[in-house]
């Protein structure tokens, strides 16, 4: 059964007269536990459709369907939903949160969840999953990159996602501790997480099951890897 | 949990926790804004209550007369023309003494005073100073609160025998002797002689006016000797039965009328601001708390105007740190969105800052301009006036609403302006 149905879906950008064609009528379907890349040079579109699988944007035309909900039909308050619940979201630039711990920052997720848990046990478990126990209590300005990223990871994962999208883990990270980031997402995508990892990186690109090439907002292949 | 506004309560305490400095700024701002309105409150109740008090001072059982220039105008317009007038000089000479005499004979008027007050030159051992003559006649020592600490007032045959006898307060008789006896020494009003006969008792300030600088000389010497007139300013009456004082009142002014030909008007309007056409105006001390009070509320008013500007200037302020403090965490904002946080929680949390943040400084300034207002008065009273230290209610009330409306007011726009951003941008943005 299909995670993520894409049927036609173009993105255009406006401003003023310009328009600005970002996505151009791709379709193609992910499944629960697929690990896909999208891969594709810079402005080949892929974090514009990063962002509209991941419900941070909406498509100029066609059809997205996700959980067989149309994207379309989704009010705020659903959207908020259901990126709070189905969704976690790593990106380059790991977007923790300044000023405050790093287990309060993985707990950020629950505070808008409508699930009655322990927020503590839950964020205490997820990044004992990224091997940060030894963590909890430092600031964000603290930690290394690596960790900042894991902290991520832990956040995207806190909630209990049935989609992880990571957008470029990697782009500011060296190459070593890139490799860490992505074993992490490959070992939760064997433990059952559906994983989308948008990356311009053949190399990191390959530890997907699928690649889903974009060029010039066109998906130019669409290929499992062996 | 499941409550959306506890949630964002919750987060935006955090989030104003994490910026110390920048919410302590705000919250200064904020806290002046309504310290000034609590000071303002009670600065105008106690300067209403030092004026009414002192009014009082002279006794409810006083009716003043004083020179007033006949006008066209009615009421409040001929009351201002009247100001103007007087101030550019305009001299009215029709009150007399032999006025006085007649009031005296009215059944209600046990006694009263006529008076001139003037600021002359003084001279004493070549040093000169200007200071405020009060000639009056020797009633006046009875019918004013004054008293003579040493030495004697002038008695009604030294007035009417154009004596040059002198009266003195008891700082003016310090500035000119110090230490020394100043009794039976002689000083100079303009190029006439007087020789000191009494000194009086310190009374401090009433509503600006220092009375112990005070000379007091009889009136008539002052009128023959000194001025070379006839008229006098004003007098005041004191009278039996302070129930009918209106009437007393009314008495005096047909009384006046009929002694300089006035003809009566035709529409009476109730009180002192009652006709233009009198060339004088008599005030019971009824009517002058009255119009003390109204000058007091409209001076209330003036300050509130005042404070409301500055307070429009704080709530800008507070918009600012607000824009600031939105655009600063436009990241975070869309970070809260990319993990779930909807329209309304992020609305809600800005909204959420900026109150608490005038929330905490609406209480911080109510308990500063508390104190402030309290230092005021002690100093005020340091300085011998009758300053009671009054926070009205509605001075709470006042900063209590304005404090409300401009946090919701001032934060509602950027909180909005969060809430609505396109979580894409507002996390590229860095």
């Amino acid at each position: 059964m299909s995670l993520i149905e894409v049927k036609n879906l173009d993105k255009t950008y406006y401003s003023g007269e310009i328009e600005t064609p970002a996505v151009k009528g791709v379709s193609f379907n992910i499944n629960k536990g697929e690990f896909v890349a999208i891969m594709g040079p810079s402005g080949s579109g892929k974090s514009t459709l990063m962002h509209i699988l991941g419900l941070l944007d909406k498509a100029t035309s066609g059809e997205y369907f996700f959980d067989d909900q149309n994207a379309k039909y989704l009010n705020d308050n659903e959207l908020a939903f259901l990126r709070n619940e189905k969704m976690g979201f790593v990106f380059q630039a790991f977007n923790l949160l300044p000023r405050t711990t790093v287990l309060d920052n993985v707990k950020l997720p629950l505070t808008y969840s409508k699930k009655e848990f322990d927020h503590n046990e839950k964020a205490k478990k997820a990044l004992a999953d990224v091997e940060l126990s030894n963590r909890l209590d430092y600031y964000t300005n603290e930690i290394s990159g690596g960790e900042k990223q894991r902290v991520a990871i832990a956040r995207a994962l806190v909630n209990d996602p049935s989609i992880i999208f990571a957008d470029e883990p990697t782009g500011n990270l060296d190459s070593k501790t890139g490799k860490q980031i992505i074993n992490i997402l490959q070992k939760l995508n064997e433990t059952g997480n559906t994983i989308i990892l948008v990356t311009h990186d053949k190399e990191i690109a390959k530890h997907a099951n699928r690649i889903i090439h974009l060029k010039d907002g066109l998906i130019i292949s669409d290929e499992p890897v062996e | 949990m499941n409550n959306v506004f506890l949630l964002a309560f919750k987060i935006a305490f955090q989030a104003l926790r994490n910026h110390k400095v920048r919410t302590g700024l705000a919250v200064l701002g904020v806290m002046i804004g309504i310290a000034a309105i609590i000071i303002v409150f009670s600065a105008g109740e106690g300067i209403n209550n030092l004026v009414l008090n002192q009014i009082k001072s002279f006794g409810s059982d006083i009716i003043e007369t004083e020179i007033k220039v006949p006008s066209n105008k009615k009421g409040l317009a001929s009351e201002q023309q009247n100001s103007i007038n007087l101030l550019l000089g305009a001299q009215i000479t029709t009150l007399t003494l032999d006025d006085m005499e007649d009031i005296n004979k009215l059944p209600n008027v046990k006694n009263s005073y006529g008076a001139i007050m003037t600021q002359e030159p003084i001279t004493y051992s070549k040093e000169m100073r200007r200071t405020i003559v009060v000639s009056v006649t020797a009633s006046y020592i009875d019918i004013d609160r004054a008293e003579v600490e040493k030495g004697r007032f002038f008695s009604e045959a030294e007035n009417k025998g154009l004596s040059q006898v002198a009266v003195l307060g008891s700082k003016i008789k310090e500035k000119l002797f110090g230490e020394n006896d100043a009794i039976g020494k002689s000083i100079k009003i303009r190029k006439t002689r007087f020789r000191i006969i009494g000194i009086m008792k310190e009374q401090g300030t009433v509503m600006a006016m220092n009375f112990d600088d005070f000379i007091y000389i009889p009136v008539k010497t002052m009128q023959k000797k000194i001025m070379g007139v006839n008229y006098i300013q004003y007098m005041m009456h004191k009278i039996k039965d302070v129930s009918i004082a209106d009437i007393t009142a009314d008495d005096i002014r047909i009384l006046l009328r009929e002694n300089h030909n006035i003809s009566p008007p035709k529409n009476i309007q109730k009180g002192w601001a009652d006709t233009g056409k009198d060339d004088f105006r008599v005030v019971t001390m009824a009517e002058m708390m009255d119009v003390f009070g109204n000058i007091n509320n409209y001076l209330t008013l003036l300050l509130l105007a005042i404070v409301t500007v500055s307070l429009v200037v704080g709530g800008v302020g507070i918009l600012n740190v607000m824009y600031v403090i939105v655009n600063e965490r436009t990241s975070e904002i869309g970070l809260r969105k990319a993990v779930g946080a909807s329209y309304s929680d992020i609305m809600w949390q800005f909204l959420i800052e900026s109150s608490l943040i005038t929330l905490a400084g609406g209480i911080i300034g109510i308990v500063f301009g508390i104190i402030i207002s309290y230092l005021i008065s002690i100093g005020a009273n340091s300085y011998g006036l009758d300053w009671s230290f009054i926070v009205p209610i509605k001075a709470f009330v006042v900063a209590i609403v304005f404090s409300t409306v401009f946090g919701i007011f001032f934060g509602a726009y950027p909180a909005r302006k969060a809430a609505r951003m396109n979580p894409v941008e507002a996390l590229r943005h860095e």
